[in-house]
């Protein structure tokens, strides 16, 4: 029961939550580089000045798309942390990246539309991944409910190493960090799919990215089973990690994204999912 | 409401060169740089329109460069401050009565804050930047229209339809 209601409180609280994480994430990133950095709330800061512009949009449609991409994360992270089907969960994470996609085909702008392919490249470049990763665990829990991941005795990490190192390699993808941020692609396409949000519509992106935050960090976690102490900590160890890359890479084009991830990372989760055959 | 104080807070950034010499965009670029730093006010060069507060104009508006000059601004939802970067986005400076360019950015649009120097030193733009915050947090959401070269606002069933805002040369031309 306790544990029911910890759940419940987490995911009304990740947008929160995540929202740390990004303010925490820009504050590391500008040490990194010896640079001061912004406050810690500045996430918060940007999402109180959005709610105070003059409300603008291209078509309802289109706004409409961007609202629901917020509501599929959170429900994809809702069911993630309720233990709920593996499958599910990726699912509903594929949904989201589909409703953005769309909402950037909906308007006129070209570059709406190159920041739309380019999601839509980034989409197929990790969902493959995520889906053998949801193999690894069936395999060794027996079942596709995230609930027998979090009840299993033993970290998944001792089985499915190379699995996690393949999540590890598709995170970037995910968090649009570089070197695979091509979706966003920051003063090269300005902005991807959500370019042509503004105001408080683009705060429902802003914040979906708050929830990716935290929907990426609990599938890492995930792989410490039930020892919630562990999760955490390899959640912050990735967290560091994700950043320092961020930091010293450029920039890979969609070729070498989709090299890397199809060419090495599934082939690694691949291969861990036959060792546990042997 | 008292949100307005969270304005000065995250000021995004939009830079346009309207056809300065690059000067004044290295210095804007040296702004951003760890010696600077202007993320720590919360700044970020977003390089989009729809989400920004802050035009920075550098160069003197070139006869090729107006149009887009104005339909840039027109995109930005207010409130929103334009702050002229340099001798030439202020008063045309070296390029003053050139056969291609106009003087200066306040012949086309509203501006809140000029920023002199060719070019300006990073300490002065980020002078001029949080000057224009002050402005910003004082600015109401009226819509408000370029000076030259300023389209039309319809209203139809409710709704404001902006997308004329930014008028083009051909129908001023025409009016005239
Ligand atoms: S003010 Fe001077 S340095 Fe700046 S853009 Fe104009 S000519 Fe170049």
């Amino acid at each position: 029961m306790n544990n029911l209601i910890a759940a419940i409180v987490f995911i009304a609280l990740a947008p929160v939550l995540g929202g740390l994480v990004y303010g925490v994430e820009r504050k590391v990133r500008a040490r990194m580089q010896n640079r001061m950095g912004p406050s810690i709330l500045q996430p918060f800061f940007d999402f109180m000045k959005l709610l105070d512009k003059r409300p603008m949009m291209v078509h309802s449609t289109h706004a409409f798309l961007g609202i629901m991409h917020f509501v599929a994360i959170w429900f994809a992270l809702a069911v993630l942390v309720l233990g709920g089907d593996m499958l599910v969960v990726i699912f509903l994470h594929l949904l989201a990246t589909a409703l953005l996609v769309v909402a950037g085909y909906s308007v006129r702008s070209v570059f709406s539309h190159l920041g739309s392919t380019r999601q839509a490249l980034s989409a197929l470049a990790y969902e493959p991944v995520l889906l053998a990763i949801a193999i690894g665990f069936f395999m060794v829990t027996g079942s596709f409910n995230t609930s027998a991941v979090m009840n299993s005795a033993q970290p998944l990490i001792v089985k499915l190493p190379l699995a996690f190192v393949a999540l590890l390699m598709i995170l970037p993808i995910k968090l649009k960090k570089s070197p695979f941020d091509v979706a966003d692609a920051h003063q090269e396409v300005v902005g991807g799919a959500e370019i042509e949000f503004s105001g408080v519509f683009f705060e429902a992106l802003y914040t979906a990215r708050w929830v990716e935050y935290m929907f990426g960090y609990s599938l890492v976690a995930l792989f410490a089973g039930a020892n919630i102490w562990l999760g955490i900590g390899m959640a912050t160890v990735v967290f560091f990690v994700v950043n320092a890359v961020d930091n010293s890479t450029a920039r890979l084009n969609y070729k070498d994204m989709l090299k890397i991830s199809l060419g090495i990372a599934l082939p690694l989760a691949l291969l861990n999912l036959v060792f546990l055959v042997l | 409401m008292g949100l307005n104080k969270f304005r000065a807070k995250s000021p995004w950034i939009l830079h346009y060169n309207a056809g300065s010499c690059n000067g004044c965009d290295i210095e804007i670029l040296a702004c951003l740089s760890p010696k600077y730093d202007v993320e720590r006010f919360g700044m970020i060069n977003t390089g989009n329109p729809k989400q920004s507060d802050i035009l920075l104009i550098t160069g003197p508006v070139t006869e090729r460069c107006r149009e887009r000059l104005v339909d840039l601004y027109s995109q930005m939802p207010e409130p929103k401050v334009v702050v002229a970067c340099g001798s030439c986005a202020s008063t045309g400076g070296v390029f003053r009565d050139m056969y291609g360019t106009e003087c200066g950015v306040d012949n086309y649009i509203p501006v809140d804050v000029s920023v002199p120097g060719c070019a300006c030193r990073p300490e002065q733009i980020m002078q001029g930047v949080v000057a224009a915050l002050g402005i910003l947090a004082q600015k109401n959401k009226d819509i408000e229209k370029p000076v030259r070269l300023a389209g039309k606002v319809t209203e139809q069933d409710g709704q404001t339809n902006r997308r004329e805002l930014a008028g083009t040369l051909e129908a001023t031309n025409a009016k005239n």
